[in-house]
């Protein structure tokens, strides 16, 4: 269940950022969703990834529904894989190693050994 | 070990978003991907609708407010209050649809297109410095300044450009450069002098004198004259006002000297087509079925996208414009007010000279003039290469230009200089001329905005709402003596310079023909009574016979007629010369598929149509035949010049034993029967092979296969069209060159009514509906009606978007 929470939260937080900063910014808010939920590093990656992937592709399927596929077309001409595959990759690969990045900081307590 | 880990994955996300915020090119470019690909302000953001509207927007330095309509092909109508606002508002809705276009151009025109691409684009760049475009831009832009009216026109388009640009934030900028990685810088005067010389590089600089002077070393002057001749004698020149020159014509004293025989071994820069060329024309009202004369022009330039014309309607107290623009100059450059219409063709006149220069010693510092050592000028031209050090190139400028080759550029093994003479190098203030232009109510007016321009020369066609039609070929034309100007000159001696130019009012022009129409075609301009010596690198010979044709046969004219005028397929060319050439062959001796290729070109009708299957093995023929006969040129390893499609196909008939129809590599003597069969049999293997490629039919258009090409040549932002004509044919639909603006202006006294279109669409934004929402117009020969209403309310039935532009004081 916390996953799930991880991935609403960190998506909502990146729609509400990434309107106004720039792309990288998503990755400071899937840090700090990592952070907070710290579920280990398979989990958080994950969480990141299907965040992050998932919010972008939603926001980049609603912009080519307007326009009619004009230039997302046009783009997967430019670029050796679908635009779509590769902006999820992308954006994903992202918010999952900041989400890592996240939990692996703060740690299990039990596991402070030193 | 937390350590290590924290380390690690800390790492890879840093290094991920950073090896993803920027550009990198393995052999090809890739985009920063993640700032592209992100749909908040990546490329995302360039898709538009068709509903999309340009919304009002608060702007510094407006003295009022502009009301901008846009009509349903997203043509701005800008009503100002005045002219300040009107220029600003102008540089503001070309840089809204055309930012990247304008500054790639300019960039180009400049020499700095490795900023943008990376050292690939060095050569080209050095060229450009070379040739002097930035120094002939800067020499315009200093006359451009002393002219009050320029500055302000000029200073105004370019503050409302940098509104804009000052206005976007990532998320809006074009696509191009999120593609490219990089930004806009300001706007600036100088851009759009550059873009002038970049039209006038585009039209005027065509030249042949080194290739000239190689073919007289190599083939003598009775060759020489024989293959290329100064004036073909076909048709009617532009003007033809035989013994009508009433004026005492400058004169040169002496004659020029003969050319000291040489051979220049010079790996030119790439020269403009022949096929860039274009169609003018105005019929008076004796001759149309309104009683109102009609004027029309369609320029031929390379295709692109997005287009080199924007339309645009310009209107403020006193200004009342329409047409088309250059993105990147203000003014409407070809169109029409509520009195007159105006349109331009290419004037082709020998405007470029290279000058022997005899260097005192290897460090160029001075170069002999009239028995004095003179000292050079040396330029050091940065060149800003993208990932990579700048480029030092040095530049030796003597008093009549740039040594453009040299040991370092085109010319490794030449031990011998030529300084580069242009027209397009003097100052001039073409701008003073469309503005005036714009405003012009009359005949005499025009001739006045005409008196300031002179470069690039241009065939000024003329109409007004008061019933004159009129044809000016104007431009600045250095005084030649018999035969100056076509081979190299001596440069150490001040008598073979430019010494005078033909002064305004001796230049080719006329009004009111008995006629009844002027028509300009890029032929011959004048008559021979005509008492200045002419020259120029080559001269139509089919188009404007054929034009010159219809207008005189045509009466009671509608605009209807002139579209399909402009839209005319007949292949006068093919006409002339296929009837020969087919009799050369003998029937009972092809294969089948020769057999079927010469029934196909037997029946066929001269038009060169989508359909037409006759075109196709024609022009294959034609492509085949023509550099068999020239191997000689085509071969030959130092330049030399071709000659015409029409002295060529003259040849053949008249001088079926000439030297050059053996060919070289046969050890058997060719005549011109046996080029022809040979041609003939090798342009249907061709057209063979092609049919087996695509698996279709050769019908012309498919086998033509038209481009119009983005700038930065993206495939995707590209397109292949269907479409008939080709050069030498009024439609002068080639590959990649062709009508580039079809205007017809109907002037009649009850308001003038307009039509237009243009390959592309007034947005530059390949994610626009507006992008190429003109471009099936276009190829379907059809037009757009252009909406010229005086007052933004008598324009609401036609606007779809109407936008205010603000001023935030």
């Amino acid at each position: 269940m916390k996953l799930v929470y991880q991935i609403l939260a960190t998506a909502i937080v990146c729609f509400l950022v990434q309107i106004f900063l720039p792309w990288w910014t998503m990755a400071l808010v899937a840090f700090a969703f990592g952070y907070y939920f710290n579920l280990g590093s398979g989990a958080a990656f994950l969480a990141g990834f299907v965040s992050v992937g998932l919010l972008w592709f939603a926001k980049a399927y609603s912009t080519d529904l307007a326009t009619q596929s004009i230039l997302t077309e046009k783009v997967n001409r430019l670029l050796p894989l679908n635009v779509f595959v590769m902006m999820v990759i992308v954006g994903g690969l992202v918010g999952g190693f900041a989400s890592m990045t996240g939990t692996i900081v703060k740690g299990k307590k039990q596991a402070r050994y030193y | 070990m937390r350590i290590l880990k924290i380390v690690l994955s800390s790492f890879i996300t840093i290094a991920l978003v950073y090896s993803l915020n920027r550009s990198w090119n393995f052999g090809k470019p890739i985009p920063p991907l993640g700032k592209f690909l992100d749909p908040f302000h990546g490329f995302w953001k360039n898709a538009e609708s068709k509903n999309d509207k340009p919304a009002d927007v608060h702007l510094k330095g407006l003295t009022g407010e502009v009301s901008i309509l846009y009509d349903s092909a997203m043509i701005p109508h800008i009503y100002a209050t005045n002219e300040e606002d009107l220029f600003f508002a102008q540089g503001y809705v070309t840089a809204f649809h055309r930012l990247w276009q304008m500054e790639f151009q300019t960039h180009a025109a400049a020499g700095r297109i490795s900023e943008i691409l990376g050292s690939a684009a060095i050569d080209f760049d050095r060229g450009q410095r070379r040739l002097g475009m930035v120094y002939a831009a800067k020499n315009s832009l200093a006359e451009m300044e002393k002219d009050a009216q320029i500055n302000l026109l000029a200073s105004r388009y370019t503050e409302g450009v940098n509104a804009y640009i000052h206005t976007l934030t990532y998320d809006r900028l074009p696509i191009e450069y999120k593609l490219l990685d990089y930004a806009p810088e300001d706007w600036t005067p100088l851009k759009s002098g550059l873009l002038l010389k970049y039209m006038a590089k585009t039209l005027n600089i065509g030249d042949k004198d080194f290739e000239m002077t190689n073919a007289l070393k190599l083939f003598g002057k009775e060759t020489l004259d024989l293959l290329y001749p100064d004036n073909e004698k076909v048709g009617d020149p532009i003007v033809d006002n035989p013994n009508g020159w009433k004026f005492k014509p400058v004169a040169l004293e002496g004659v020029a000297p003969a050319t000291e025989p040489e051979l220049v071994q010079i790996n030119t820069l790439e020269k403009s087509e022949p096929d860039i060329g274009s169609n003018n024309w105005a019929v008076a009202g004796s001759k149309t079925a309104s009683g109102s004369p009609i004027l029309c022009n369609d320029p031929h330039l390379e295709l692109n996208l997005p287009s080199i014309w924007y339309i645009i309607h310009m209107n403020a107290p006193g200004y009342n414009a329409m047409g088309a623009s250059l993105p990147g100059s203000p003014c409407v450059i070809s169109g029409f007010n509520d009195s007159i219409a105006w349109g331009e063709t290419n004037a082709q006149r020998d405007l470029v000279d290279w000058f022997k220069i005899k260097f005192k010693d290897k460090s160029k510092n001075e170069y002999l003039s009239d028995g004095n050592w003179k000292k050079t000028n040396k330029v050091i031209e940065k060149i800003i290469v993208k990932n990579a050090s700048p480029y030092y190139d040095t530049v030796v400028y003597t008093h009549q230009g740039p040594i453009t080759y040299d040991e370092t550029f085109h010319a490794d093994s030449e031990k011998k200089y030529y300084a580069f003479r242009w027209v397009a190098h003097d100052p001039s203030k073409e701008l003073i001329t469309f503005y005036l232009l714009n405003k012009s109510k009359n005949h005499g007016d025009y001739m006045k905005a005409l008196d300031n321009y002179s470069s690039p020369a241009q065939n000024f066609v003329f109409a007004s709402v008061s019933g004159d039609i009129a044809m000016r070929i104007q431009g600045k034309y250095p005084v030649r003596r018999k035969d100056e100007g076509k081979f190299v000159l001596d440069g150490t001696k001040t008598f073979n310079e430019w010494q005078a130019f033909i002064p305004n009012d001796q230049n080719v022009m006329y009004k009111n023909p008995a006629r009844g129409f002027v028509s300009s075609a890029n032929q011959y301009p004048t008559d021979e009574t005509y008492p200045y010596y002419v020259t120029a690198p080559n001269f139509e010979a089919y188009r404007n016979r054929r034009i010159n044709q219809r207008l005189g046969e045509m009466s009671k004219i509608t605009p209807q007629d002139m579209m399909s005028l402009q839209a005319d397929n007949y292949n006068l060319k093919a006409s002339e010369s296929l009837p020969s050439w087919l009799a050369l062959l003998d029937p009972s001796k092809l294969n089948a598929a020769e057999k079927n290729a010469y029934e196909k070109l037997k029946s066929w009708d001269y038009f060169n149509q989508i359909n037409s299957e006759g075109a196709s093995y024609y022009e294959a023929w034609l492509h085949q035949f023509f550099p068999m006969i020239w191997d000689e040129i085509e071969n030959s390893k130092i330049p030399l010049p071709y000659p015409t499609s029409y002295t060529t196909i003259k040849l053949i008939k008249e001088k079926p034993d000439l030297r050059f129809f053996d060919i070289q590599s046969t050890p058997e003597k060719e005549t011109i029967t046996d080029v022809a069969r040979k041609s003939f049999s090798e342009s249907v293997e061709e057209i063979e092979k092609w049919k087996k490629e695509k698996g279709k039919e050769p019908t012309w258009a498919a086998y033509k296969d038209s481009y119009i090409q983005h700038l930065a040549r993206l495939e995707p932002f590209s397109y292949h069209v269907i479409h008939g004509g080709n050069g030498s044919i009024v439609n002068a639909h080639g590959k990649r060159n062709g009508p580039s603006w079809r205007m017809v202006v109907s002037l009649e006294k009850s308001g003038v009514r307009a039509w237009g279109v243009y390959p592309g669409g007034q947005s530059g934004n390949p994610g626009s509906p507006y992008y190429n929402s003109m471009l099936d117009v276009w190829t379907a020969d059809r037009y757009l009606n252009l909406h010229f209403n005086t007052t933004a309310p008598q324009m609401q039935n036609f606007s779809f978007a109407h936008q205010t532009l603000k001023s935030d004081k």
